[in-house]
């Protein structure tokens, strides 16, 4: 029973830090994909007075003309008596950005592109823009913060077992210790211990994460955000095979040089 | 004989109390040594020197090459390899039966499994244990679990056994099966050396006596 809980206490804390590092993962990956579909659909139109082939603001992607042709043509039909051919009509740019700005950012790019002289108008989706923008900050941090405690809560949970193992495994360390024991035959039942804990562990967390990631709450969420996303498993597997790894192996190499 | 142990001046200390005045003696290889005194002289204290558990405070202490005065970790586990250690309260592992305890030396010096098994099965016969090779320690008698201890202790073939109180607390008939096989051990050239607080009646093979009193070991012949 005490060995059951022994392990249960190490699995348990491990499965809560490996998910939260996962749900961190994914849910960092989630919101950079969406950042990037928001930013593809994102522009910000200008109106100039000559034609523009570049400008020197470094978050500028791409400068695309907007074809105004077809509304000069339905003017003409509504305004007969306007003589279009002596107006001189500007150029009008959709301006792509490389990354989603924040608020502060997109006054700064706005205040750049006014200091151009051919630039008579800049035109952004800011009210719209900066309510995502804050939404998924918040979101961001709140989810930070969870899986930060719940890491925080995992780490707490083994520094309780390893104080557990030193009591359990003190007395056996010692004997060997008399007879010459080096630290890796003294630590090899509780190495055995950890790397079956771990293995546990990352097993029960797969089980977990294709449980979420299967889940119909997930992929609505996945849909409504019309991201492609795309879990590599594998990736996922070798990450926190890794880190179970080497979260029980550093707490059973503590147990066995640390002192009683 | 050559000298196995060499102590000249030495002091040991015990959370900051001199328990053991600066005191010389030496003992030979294949030499049974008694070491005595009164409870609380320091017996138990020069047994652990002896297999590096303490440190000296100051003089000189050679067991064999090694320098106890400034012996590290690497080379403490290298000297325990050569020493079998006996104590009162056996120290078996609980959670590990009878025969894999007395294979534990060996497994340490890295003999196969299967090896290590069989000469523990041989020990155990020797020490009248075979059949009880399966039981767990708390399974057997004070005085079968330490002729388990000295099983484990001797089937390495150290250079020497220290043991520290290891009859008492045992009836006679255990005292005097432990005795005899620290006799046969000692037989086999394996030098012995014995805490105790008196030398049992009718020991009849000679021995060497280090007798603690007021902090002085004083070598008796």
């Amino acid at each position: 029973m005490n060995s059951l809980k022994s392990h249960l206490t190490l699995v348990l804390s491990l499965i809560a830090i490996l998910l939260s590092i996962f749900l961190f993962r994914i849910f960092s990956q989630v919101m950079h994909l969406y950042q990037k579909n928001i930013v593809n659909n994102y522009s910000i139109v200008i109106v100039s007075t000559k034609p523009i082939t570049s400008l020197n603001i470094s978050e500028i992607s791409s400068i695309n003309p907007i074809n105004i042709n077809s509304e000069i043509k339905k003017l003409k039909e509504k305004y007969k008596n306007i003589d279009f051919s002596n107006l001189k009509i500007p150029f009008f740019y959709k301006l792509k950005l490389k990354n989603f700005p924040s608020p502060n950012k997109l006054q700064e790019i706005q205040k750049q592109l006014k200091n151009y002289d051919f630039i008579k108008k800049v035109m952004t989706k800011s009210s719209s823009q900066t309510k995502i923008y804050n939404l998924l900050i918040l979101l961001k941090t709140t989810t930070k913060i969870f899986m930060f405690l719940i890491a925080i809560l995992g780490f707490l949970l083994i520094i309780k077992q390893l104080e557990v193992w030193k009591l359990l495994h003190y007395e056996r360390m010692y004997i060997m210790e008399l007879f010459g024991a080096p630290v890796w035959f003294k630590g090899a039942s509780l190495f055995k211990i950890a790397f079956l804990d771990s293995i546990i562990s990352l097993i029960l967390t797969m089980c977990l994460i294709f449980l979420i990631t299967h889940s119909a709450l997930f992929n609505n969420i996945i849909n409504e955000l019309n991201i492609n996303f795309q879990l590599n498993y594998f990736n996922e597997i070798i990450l926190l095979l890794i880190t179970s790894f080497l979260i029980s192996f550093i707490s059973s190499v503590i147990v066995v040089i640390g002192k009683k | 004989m050559g000298k196995l142990v060499l102590a000249k001046n030495i002091t040991i200390n015990y959370n900051d109390t001199q328990i053991i005045k600066p005191s010389s003696f030496s003992i030979n290889s294949g030499d049974f040594v008694f070491l005595t005194g009164i409870s609380g002289s320091g017996k138990t204290s020069l047994i652990k020197t002896l297999y590096a558990e303490h440190k000296i405070q100051s003089g000189e202490m050679y067991i064999g090459e090694f320098n106890l005065k400034k012996i590290n970790k690497s080379k403490t586990s290298l000297l325990r390899k050569h020493l079998g250690v006996v104590f009162q309260d056996f120290k078996l592992i609980s959670e590990w039966n009878i025969i894999k305890n007395v294979m534990l030396p060996l497994l340490i010096t890295g003999i196969d499994k299967s090896n290590a098994k069989e000469m523990a099965m041989q020990y155990l016969n020797k020490v009248k244990l075979s059949h009880k090779a399966d039981k767990f320690p708390f399974e057997l008698s004070g005085g079968e679990q330490q002729r388990a201890a000295i099983a484990r202790a001797t089937i390495h073939n150290p250079v020497m056994i220290l043991a520290d109180e290891p009859i008492s607390g045992l009836d006679e008939y255990s005292a005097s099966l432990v005795m005899d096989l620290f006799i046969e051990a000692n037989k086999l050239g394996i030098t012995i050396v014995i805490a105790s607080h008196s030398i049992p009646q009718n020991f009849d093979i000679l021995f060497k006596q280090l007798h603690i009193e007021k902090g002085k070991i004083y070598e008796l012949a």
